[in-house]
């Protein structure tokens, strides 16, 4: 390892800019005549529209266009299931849905012609709980979904029944986890400007800038893909929330009726109660061991809640129902999912897109089993985790793997053994580790061109000197492109200072899926690696010309061409540039490995895993339940550390918003209206809640990633609840949380349980 | 609803503008071009939009822009710029205590308000001070890093 750039800490490259406000997020964003969209969204949970009357808002001076079901298309969209409309027809299905929308000179007139819009409504009855939309006779969600059931699917893989017969002992649990949000700070918006011939200018807070025209702006417009250039304005946070973003479905289509540029901001309280927050799901665990600690079979049932739409969900339930199988050497299981729609705000992807759902539930009952055991629970995952070179019972292959190192980092910092001893007086020790893609080849089919989970970048160097990287990927914050800046600083020898990455802008730069299923490190860094290895060649190559020197002779080194042998002979990086004329570019495109699963699911979905082990310490109240997050220690694999001070703000943010979830948040749905409208309902952490952190990095150079580098962003959340779950198990002498989120309410319940 | 003339200076410049009766502070600010103070809550509860009024750190969004007249208003900028960055944005930076950049303004605001008042912070006074900012990105650890090294900056000398 001897990178000059890689693996050391460095700031994000937009820093400066970030800390003296320059950074033009999309409400700051200056489009010159631009009226104001707003949305009328349903008072109700359920019920059927007989009239929509827009006539006195649109007649009201200011009013652009008010648009509903009277006009326009009835074009559903959806990634998975084709069940949604960009303005509600025959019924609403959840409080928040959009019955229509109006753009106007300005916000107060905005809000007036809103107040204008008479909607006659019968109101249904409402079908809020998944178990209640499974009973025979329940109201449908969609009349033409019998059942209510969005997806399901049962899946046996091994000798599932004989490893249940023939165990020595079985366990078995259920847990019940909440729909909670992605709680960025930046309300959600988009910004939209139709042109005369016919094309649409969009701008928004996209974590994919070229997926949302495909999927959901060119089929309900009517258009092709090809006439949205969409531009990203830098997130204020995104974590999954900002990839299903109907703001600029609403500012697109009021832009093209009005014939006027538009502004669509969401408020927060839109935010909490219209976007598509993390899904709430219900799973049941059965598992077979063999005396020794050996896994010999999971049964796994779950009943998801799809809310009223059905966007990302039924991936999303299949990574819940999978996702641990692959951590642990598991030779059978047998897995049965059903997603079920309600009258609930849609729910959705949100970091981890599932995997801290799943691991909450699994690595909660793995504390069990080892407490039924008689085992220490490190030890029992000691004995089971997969590792490199493995091909788990889905399909998975394990390319590198440094769960152990991870763990054992964990058990050692945390003092584990001593503590352990010590349980059961109010304080103890828990932890958990979790598997997580780098990239997912599913997501290719159902959002993208085709299965080959592309990405390509273009680097071009200017006669200063300058680099800029262009990447279809985009940075929500988290210094993804910073990582690509990185990367390429390391491989054409030329200062870090002198990089710029653009926000992503179809209207110029090469195909990204965008940012999920932590694939940009891996997916877009190795497409920026061969971009830069590219230009580096191509550099050379002008600068052997210039300065008469084969190029196999020149190195680049701080931002000069120099000659091996004689490193007085040297020319800078931007005179070569302007000898040869202007920009000097390189390309490169990566595919990702791996397996568009087959319809058992089976197959390897990723290039590559990373892996991650969570340990915490809590105090509890015995009296009042009360839990108090003392320390966590943590150690992750991202396959290689790109940026350090980077790697470390993912792992700090991805901890504490895990905490935050485990303990304190909720939307809290009370038959599908919602408590959480404000971030004094909707508790996030604050800085009083922020525990101390310890953690490192276990390095497994994985043979496919930029450098050795794979996903980080998923696996810093993951484990961290069922972490803290298990480290009140031990505190309580036997707690066990099966409800999120943690509240002194539910630990009391748990103590009393523990104490029958 | 009455509209009031009101003036006040903002990082050093001199504003006259009409505002309404129930327009608050951030809702103005925004309007006549200071958008690096942050909309998101209009609650008071995330400090996104935190400024200092006369030398007080306070939340843009539950200050009516008529109770400001007269006012010495300083905003993220007026505490540094890019060519001209503040300790605690220097250390911000340099610490890793930024990601998004959308809760930041409010942080350098209140990180700034706390070291006029306290020269040498502990790590619960920084919690205490800025336990109205609310940021989702960071986990904080390397917020509360940046502003005790801020402290530490100013003290030997680095500018405040």
């Amino acid at each position: 390892m001897s990178e000059r750039v890689v693996g050391r800490p460095h700031p994000i490259i937009d820093a400066a800019e970030k800390v003296s406000g320059a950074t033009v997020f999309i409400d700051d964003l200056e489009l010159p005549d631009a009226l104001t969209g707003m949305a009328l969204r349903s008072p109700h949970p359920h019920a059927r529209i007989l009239r929509v009357d827009t006539s006195a808002a649109e007649r009201l001076p200011g009013v652009a266009v008010v648009l509903s079901k009277n006009n326009t298309p009835d074009a559903p969209f959806g990634i998975n299931h084709k069940d949604e409309a960009a303005f509600c027809r025959e019924k609403v299905r959840y409080v928040g849905d959009e019955v229509a929308a109006v753009a106007a000179v300005d916000e107060a007139t905005a809000r007036e012609a809103l107040s204008l819009i008479r909607v006659e409504y019968e109101v249904l009855p409402t079908v809020a709980d998944p178990f209640a939309a499974l009973e025979p006779g329940a109201p449908l969600v969609h009349d033409s979904v019998a059942g209510n059931v969005a997806n399901e699917f049962h899946i046996r893989r091994g000798a599932i029944d004989e490893a249940f017969d023939e165990a020595d002992a079985t366990f078995a649990d259920e847990f019940h986890t909440h729909l909670a949000h992605q709680a960025y700070i930046e309300p959600t918006g988009c910004a939209a400007q139709w042109h005369p011939d016919g094309k649409i200018s969009v701008w928004g807070c996209l974590q994919s800038v070229f997926l949302i025209r495909t999927f959901m702006l060119a089929p309900v417009m009517g258009m092709s893909a090809d006439d949205f250039r969409v531009t990203q304005t830098k997130p204020g946070g995104a974590f999954g929330g900002k990839l299903d973003v109907k703001a600029a479905l609403m500012a697109a289509m009021l832009s093209r009726a009005a014939e006027k540029p538009v502004k669509f901001m969401m408020s927060l309280e839109e935010d909490l109660i219209a976007m598509r927050p993390r899904m709430p799901v219900h799973i049941s665990l059965e598992s077979a061991w063999k005396r020794d600690g050996a896994l010999a079979g999971k049964r796994v049932r779950i009943v998801a809640e799809n809310g009223a739409y059905s966007s990302l969900s039924p991936a999303i339930m299949s990574s819940i129902a999978l996702r641990t199988d692959n951590l642990y050497k598991t030779p059978a299981a047998e897995i049965q999912g059903r997603l079920v729609y309600t009258n609930v705000i849609p729910s959705g992807q949100m970091r981890g897109f599932g995997n801290v759902q799943a691991t909450y539930a699994w690595e909660s009952h793995l504390d069990n089993v080892a407490d039924g055991l008689g085992l220490d629970p490190a030890d029992l995952r000691l004995k089971n985790y997969t590792e490199k070179g493995d091909v788990s019972l889905h399909g998975w292959k394990i390319a590198s793997c440094a769960v152990a190192d991870a763990t054992r980092y964990v058990v050692d910092k945390m003092d584990w053994k001593a503590r352990r001893a010590r349980g059961g007086k109010g304080r103890g020790v828990g932890l958990a580790s979790c598997i997580h893609v780098s990239g997912n080849k599913g997501f290719s089919v159902e959002l993208g061109p085709d299965d080959t989970d592309p990405s390509s970048g273009v680097v071009r160097v200017d006669e200063e000197g300058k680099v800029e990287i262009w990447s279809g990927e985009s940075d929500l914050g988290q210094g993804a492109t910073s990582v690509m800046a990185y990367i390429a600083s390391e491989v054409m020898g030329i200062p870090v200072e002198r990089f710029k990455v653009p926000p992503t802008d179809t209207g110029y730069m090469p195909f990204g899926m965008g940012a999920f299923a932590s694939r940009i490190t891996l997916i877009g860094g190795n497409a920026v690696k061969l971009a830069a290895e590219d230009a580096r060649r191509n550099l050379l190559d002008a600068a052997a010309e210039a300065m008469e020197i084969p190029a196999d002779e020149l190195e680049i080194a701080e931002g000069e061409v120099r000659a091996k042998a004689l490193p007085e002979r040297k020319m800078a990086v931007g005179e070569v540039v302007g000898r040869a004329g202007g920009v000097i570019e390189g390309e490169g495109k990566w595919l990702a490995g791996g397996d568009v699963l087959d319809k058992e699911k089976f197959g390897n979905p990723s290039t590559t895993y990373s892996f991650s082990t969570h340990g915490a310490e809590v105090e509890v109240d015995m009296e009042t339940g009360v839990v108090t997050v003392l320390q966590v220690c943590c150690g992750h694999d991202p396959g290689r550390v790109i940026n350090r001070l980077g790697a470390e703000g993912q792992v700090e943010g991805g901890v504490v918003q895990g905490m935050s979830y485990a303990m304190m948040e909720g939307l809290a749905p009370l038959e599908g209206r919602l408590r959480g409208r404000n971030f004094h309902d909707y508790l996030i952490a604050t800085s009083m809640d922020a525990p101390p952190i310890e953690h490192d990095f276990f390095e497994s150079m994985d043979p496919y990633g930029p450098y050795g580098a794979k996903g980080l962003a998923e696996v810093a959340i993951n484990p961290i609840t069922a972490a803290i779950c298990n480290a009140v198990y031990h505190a309580t002498g036997g707690a066990r949380i099966r409800t999120l989120p943690v509240t002194p309410e539910r630990v009391l319940e748990a103590i009393e349980e523990a104490g029958r | 609803m009455s509209t009031y003339e009101i003036k006040f200076s903002v990082n050093g410049n001199d504003e006259s503008l009409a505002v309404r009766g129930d327009e608050t502070l951030l809702r103005a600010l925004r309007r006549v071009g200071y958008v690096e103070v942050k909309l998101s809550c209009e609650g008071g509860d995330c400090g996104a939009c935190a400024v200092l009024l006369d030398g007080v750190a306070v939340n843009a969004c539950l200050v009516f822009a008529a109770q400001a007249d007269g006012a010495e208003i300083t905003t993220v900028r007026g505490i540094g710029t890019e060519d001209d960055l503040h300790p605690v944005q220097e250390q911000l930076i340099e610490k890793g205590g930024v990601q998004c950049g959308f809760c930041t303004p409010g942080i350098v605001v209140s990180a700034k308000a706390l070291l006029d008042e306290n020269a040498a912070p502990s790590r619960e006074d920084i919690q205490r001070g800025l336990a109205g900012n609310l940021c989702r990105c960071t986990g904080y650890k390397k917020i509360f890093e940046a502003v005790s090294a801020a402290a530490r900056q100013i003290s030997e000398g680095g500018g405040s």
